[in-house]
């Protein structure tokens, strides 16, 4: 580990993960493929063991899913962990363009509001500033 | 995966770890699926009383006969043509670990 | 008998557990080898008895005894009944 000391608030990634033990957790796969599952145990090169696993398969066809009982994930292709599950899954699902546009639409009117919201009281306390003085 | 150590087992024909599932097949004809569709039947050898894999599953066959499988597609029908093309290589051959994806003995 | 709910159960285990039972492996291909694991080690290098050979749900070839390479190794599976023997329904 790169990190020499371990305070206490700060927390290491593998500890991180050792939290998650007996929760869901949402496994990223190098290639288009993820699991979510309980986690029942890892080891150091962060091989999982899962329960109730659901793996899912971004295909050409569309997305499979498969159930699987128990399994020990090899940690040779895994991307990235989220603890949670498919709490997280159902957000990550791909928006259609039109669901972009109107999120970017929002988005960026937003913004502008903020923007013109800091700046009307930028100039507000600029005058207040300008008159005191 | 720095180290890659396999002890033998003390038993002639005990079955231990995976390796020794290779090891059984020592001087049989054993079938060699790679990666990229390929196919080699062949017989693992014993060179001078030494068994020809290691731990890494190099391997060192002979009269190696390779199987490549390649799929077209018909322009006319669009069905998927499945070929089959073998060849006979009389010398022994050496599969490189890289490409090794399993094994099974026949 | 009941069994108290394990926690933790680590990779080692895992496939100390499974060793004699029919399990399901995938490889990084796609392809799902379905047997009854013989053994293994911790390269993941696997060596299984009755081996099916399933691509895309089809069967496609049936093997004696076989051996996987571990780097190939996707995932182990098997099913949730511990130490018990599985029912075999055909």
């Amino acid at each position: 580990m790169a990190s020499a000391t371990n305070s206490t608030n700060q927390l290491l990634p593998l500890e991180l993960i050792d939290k998650c033990i007996g929760s869901k957790i949402w496994v990223i796969m190098k290639s288009e493929k993820e699991f979510t599952g309980t986690l029942l145990g890892f080891d150091d090169y962060v091989n999982m063991v899962l329960e109730d696993v659901t793996e899912y398969e971004n295909t050409p066809e569309g997305r499979k899913t498969t159930h699987l009982d128990q399994i020990l994930l090899n940690g040779n292709n895994i991307t990235m962990l989220i603890p949670g599950g498919e709490e997280y899954l159902l957000q990550a699902t791909p928006l259609t363009s039109q669901q972009i546009t109107k999120l970017s639409s929002f988005l960026t009117k937003q913004i502008k509001r903020s923007l013109r919201l800091s700046l009307n009281t930028m100039i507000f306390y600029y005058l207040i500033c300008f008159y005191t003085l | 995966m720095t180290e890659e150590t396999h002890n033998a087992p003390v038993e002639p024909n005990a079955v231990e770890g995976p390796l020794d599932l290779v090891r059984l097949s020592l001087d049989e004809r054993i079938y060699v699926k790679l990666r990229g569709d390929r196919e080699l039947h062949g017989k693992l050898h014993v060179l001078l009383l030494f068994p020809a894999y290691d731990g890494h599953l190099n391997m060192v066959l002979g009269d190696v006969e390779e199987t490549i499988t390649v799929v077209e597609i018909n322009e006319e029908t669009y069905e998927e043509v499945i070929r089959n093309i073998t060849v006979l290589e009389s010398q022994w051959n050496f599969t490189s670990e890289k490409n090794t994806s399993n094994e099974e003995r026949r | 008998m009941q069994q108290p709910p394990q926690q933790e159960r680590s990779p080692t285990e895992f496939l100390s557990n499974v060793i004699g039972r029919p399990v399901v492996v995938k490889l990084n291909s796609g392809v799902d080898y379905r047997g009854i694991l013989s053994c293994l080690d911790g390269y993941m290098n696997i060596a299984l008895e009755q081996t099916e050979e399933w691509v895309n749900g089809q069967l496609k070839n049936k093997y004696g005894d076989a051996f996987i390479r571990g780097n190939n190794v996707l995932y182990i599976s098997a099913d949730k009944t511990r130490k018990r023997e599985p029912l075999n329904i055909q």
